[in-house]
């Protein structure tokens, strides 16, 4: 390892941390772009621009796979990857099996980007890449596996810690629902057609899309909150115990609430009235983790006058906590008969992916970076500046899609005096304009945002570079004089 | 036993995790495949023609279904605007299916014949000039790009191995005709499935413009088919609850 | 007198049954993690395990560059002429 002489001897593999680090916020920065461009598409047609790639039904796609499996799936494989050595004090099994998951991962969500703009696609919502793709994740995925459990085993601590359990149910149950969500018949190497039909395929999508964001989107973000939240705040978590009870009731529970994406569908009744049960229940482990990540700061509140790291941090477990309370509401019957189709969902997910899943990773990363590159941050007000712009990005996002869904869901169903329909269809289109306009640039603050972090973390490892290069330089002069 | 068992052995924590995450997945799903009452025994509900195949092509290579639902609820306002609420038989030939979860436009689960062929057309090339607020992206290269028809038989063959009737087979094709009678069963014949998507295109030319097939045309085939196929007069009201 | 048994062989009662299951596990579980004080003790020792990682602590890295540069110029003022 000559090129890292002048580091401290890596008792760690972070060359793969790293590298996911790094494209974690290139996937960031592209994939919430495409974000902002086709959310404004909806304000502003024009910009489809008569471009087949670039109307909003392939871009879409683009976007949902760029930020969940660019930069979530990055930032998962760079946290995990990091805590796993950390917490079990050893190092990464099989670094070449590493390498490839980080190659293939990369590559398949370029691939994936680019096969849709092409409009090749199977139509299945996050879970559009056609079957050659699909094979290719399932390796890298089964590598990722191998390469976790193997570090797992050769850990030189007889427990294993809690980030960990989180980390590996993710893993086990990703594989489960990609392997049989993406079961297909091709036709040839760019289309195929699902195994499944109408109402069981529909049954699979949505046992698939809702523990997408039940095990990927939050189970796996749970593992990088006990780790970095305890770090950060240098106590430990805050209830052990309730860590336990909160991970075997999450992971149980979340496998049930899939059916409610298909309340008052052709999906038998008996089905979506489990799924809104399990989904209600389901508000209590969801709860129990965030209590257990913001109680850890008790007793060191003050820290969030001083720390903007953990300012990100218990921020994230806030929106976590909005949420999942959120959720369980929309999982209600009356609720969904307005909220459904409308883009009160579009705002309810994206309260728990920007407000929960980025910005705990925004903090994690904070707290990686300096660590990584063995430097400091380049800069405090910088990350303040990051997240005031995130934070105000996801209140306008969230707040304009509640009026824009609710608005749309109270319009749809609206009588007039004679017992007709009060509104057209595109009445309500007409009525969406302003709110998403409004959405749009809550986009654009939380991107700006991204920037900013993008050009902190680029000085801070400029800096890195420059203090090798010297330390580099001393030793040889050491070197020479001896 | 000890929940440190657990903590401190990764194979017997794999194991139960597998287990606990197994039980959800398998009490509601594999239930649908066996119980009878998950799809109601209706008339008339067939797999596409080729031509309405190759057109839900391009509805899914298009992403129409990030904006478009095809499902109707049970509720008075749904049932005023789009008509009656969707059984789980109109999709039993999905693959996949396209009920959507975003209604940005509105429903297309009965939107055949609502509209003329003429109308579909306009529209799709540029929505704004028949309906002015709308959002909807032009289409214009889908009456600019020839259909490539070379490949249907083989997308039907597929469909074919995942349970759709299309026929290969004398027996298959008997009983299709036995099922959707002489006219359908023709059109679900692998062997005849180039000529069938021609002839539908020349006899109906749903994109306007004779001698020559366009992506269009399968696309406004495909569109003047949603939810045309059961006839709902012939049913009282009350004869799907039970399948709810 | 064993005639309540029957009651587990009805097919309609699965459902009731599964509940009763599952949600008596989910009480036993909490029974086990919230009882017994040296149990509670042992369980709770565990989560310090981020926290004693062989590799030493390095408090140094949580300072900012830039703020630290700005810091250096303000305590040492810019030297005036070196003798040039």
């Amino acid at each position: 390892m000559a090129q890292s002489s002048a580091l401290p001897a890596e008792q760690y593999n972070y060359d793969i941390v790293r590298k996911f680090t790094i494209m974690a916020m290139v996937w960031a920065v592209l994939g919430m772009s495409v974000g902002v461009y086709i959310a404004s598409e909806l304000a502003w047609p024009f910009l489809n621009y008569d471009i087949p790639q670039l109307t909003f039904g392939r871009l879409r796609p683009v976007h949902t796979t760029l930020v969940i499996f660019g930069f979530g799936g990055s930032a998962l494989f760079a946290t995990s990857y990091y805590v796993v050595q950390r917490t079990c004090q050893a190092r990464l099994a099989f670094p070449w099996l590493a390498e490839f998951t980080f190659w293939g991962w990369t590559g398949g969500v370029a691939l994936g980007a680019l096969t849709y703009v092409s409009g090749i696609t199977q139509g299945r919502e996050y879970a559009e890449f056609e079957w050659p793709l699909d094979i290719a994740i399932t390796l890298v995925w089964v590598s990722y596996f191998a390469v976790y459990v193997e570090t797992l085993r050769r850990r030189s601590q007889p427990h294993i810690y809690v980030a960990n359990w989180f980390y590996l149910a993710f893993i086990l149950a990703v594989a489960l629902l990609h392997i049989f969500n993406n079961l297909a018949v091709p036709v040839s190497l760019t289309k195929s057609y699902s195994l499944f039909a109408g109402v069981q395929d529909a049954m699979t999508q949505w046992w698939y899309g809702h523990n997408a964001v039940g095990f990927f989107l939050t189970a796996a973000f749970l593992g990088m909150m006990y780790y970095f939240v305890p770090k950060q705040a240098g106590r430990p978590v805050y209830s052990y115990r309730l860590s336990i009870i909160h991970f075997w009731a999450l992971i149980f529970l979340y496998m049930w609430a899939g059916g409610h994406h298909l309340h008052w569908t052709s999906l038998p009744d008996w089905v979506s009235t489990l799924a809104a049960t399990f989904s209600i229940i389901l508000l209590m482990p969801s709860w129990g983790g965030m209590i257990n990540g913001i109680m850890t700061l008790s007793g060191a509140w003050d820290k969030l006058r001083s720390d903007p790291i953990m300012l990100f941090l218990i921020t994230s477990l806030s929106f976590y906590g909005m949420s999942t309370f959120e959720g369980p509401l929309m999982s209600l019957k009356s609720v969904n008969a307005l909220s459904h189709y409308t883009d009160w969902t579009v705002g309810h997910v994206h309260s728990g992916a920007l407000g929960w899943v980025a910005l705990v990773s925004f903090g994690s990363f904070y707290h990686l970076i300096p660590r990584l590159w063995d430097t400091k941050m380049y800069s405090e007000k910088l990350i303040y500046i990051h997240f005031w712009l995130a934070t105000i990005g996801i209140v306008l996002y969230i707040t304009s899609l509640w009026v824009a869904g609710i608005g749309q869901g109270l319009m749809l169903r609206s009588f007039d005096d004679y017992g007709n329909l009060a509104y057209t269809f595109i009445e309500t289109v007409e009525f969406m304009h302003t709110p998403y306009v409004w959405r749009a640039l809550g986009g654009a603050f939380f991107v700006a945002g991204v920037l900013v972090m993008v050009y902190n973390m680029a000085m801070t490892l400029r800096a890195a570079g420059r203090e090798r290069v010297d330390e580099e330089a001393r030793l040889a002069a050491k070197l020479a004089k001896a | 036993m000890r929940h440190e068992h657990i903590e401190t052995n990764s194979g017997l924590m794999i194991l139960l995790i597998l287990a606990v995450i197994s039980i959800g997945g398998l009490v509601e799903i594999v239930p649908l495949f066996y119980i009878n009452e998950t799809i109601e025994k209706v008339e008339g509900v067939r797999p596409n023609t080729p031509l309405e195949l190759r057109g839900r092509d391009i509805y899914i290579r298009e992403g129409c279904y990030l904006c478009h639902s095809q499902q109707i609820r049970p509720f008075r306002d749904e049932w005023l605007r789009y008509g009656h609420y969707s059984l789980a038989a109109e999709s039993q030939y999905d693959h996949p299916f396209q009920w959507g979860s975003k209604r940005t436009g509105p429903d297309l689960a009965r939107l055949g014949g609502k509209y003329s062929n003429q109308w579909h057309v306009q529209h799709l090339k540029a929505p704004r000039s028949v309906v002015p607020q709308s959002i909807m992206p032009n289409y214009p290269w889908l009456l600019a790009t020839n259909l490539d028809t070379s490949d249907v038989a083989d997308r039907m063959r597929a469909l074919r191995a995942t349970g759709v009737p299309y026929s290969l087979t004398q027996a298959e094709y008997d009983a299709n005709v036995k099922k959707f009678g002489q006219t359908v069963a023709n059109q679900l014949d692998i062997s005849q499935a180039q000529d069938n998507l021609l002839k539908e295109a020349r006899d109906q030319n749903f994109d306007g413009i004779p001698g020559q097939v366009t992506e269009m045309e399968a696309l406004v085939a495909y569109l003047q088919s949603l939810g045309t196929m059961v006839d709902f007069t012939q049913y009282n009201d009350d004869a799907f609850v039970k399948f709810r | 007198m064993f005639d309540w048994l029957q009651w587990f062989t009805h097919m309609e009662h699965s459902k009731p049954l599964a509940l009763v299951l599952f949600f008596g596990a989910f009480c036993g579980v909490l029974i086990y993690v919230f009882t017994g004080k040296n149990r509670a003790k042992r369980l709770e020792s565990y989560k310090y395990m981020p926290l004693d990682e062989e590799e030493p602590q390095r408090p140094e890295l949580d300072g900012f560059a830039r703020d630290d540069r700005r810091a250096r110029i303000e305590t040492n003022p810019i030297p005036q002429g070196d003798g040039q």
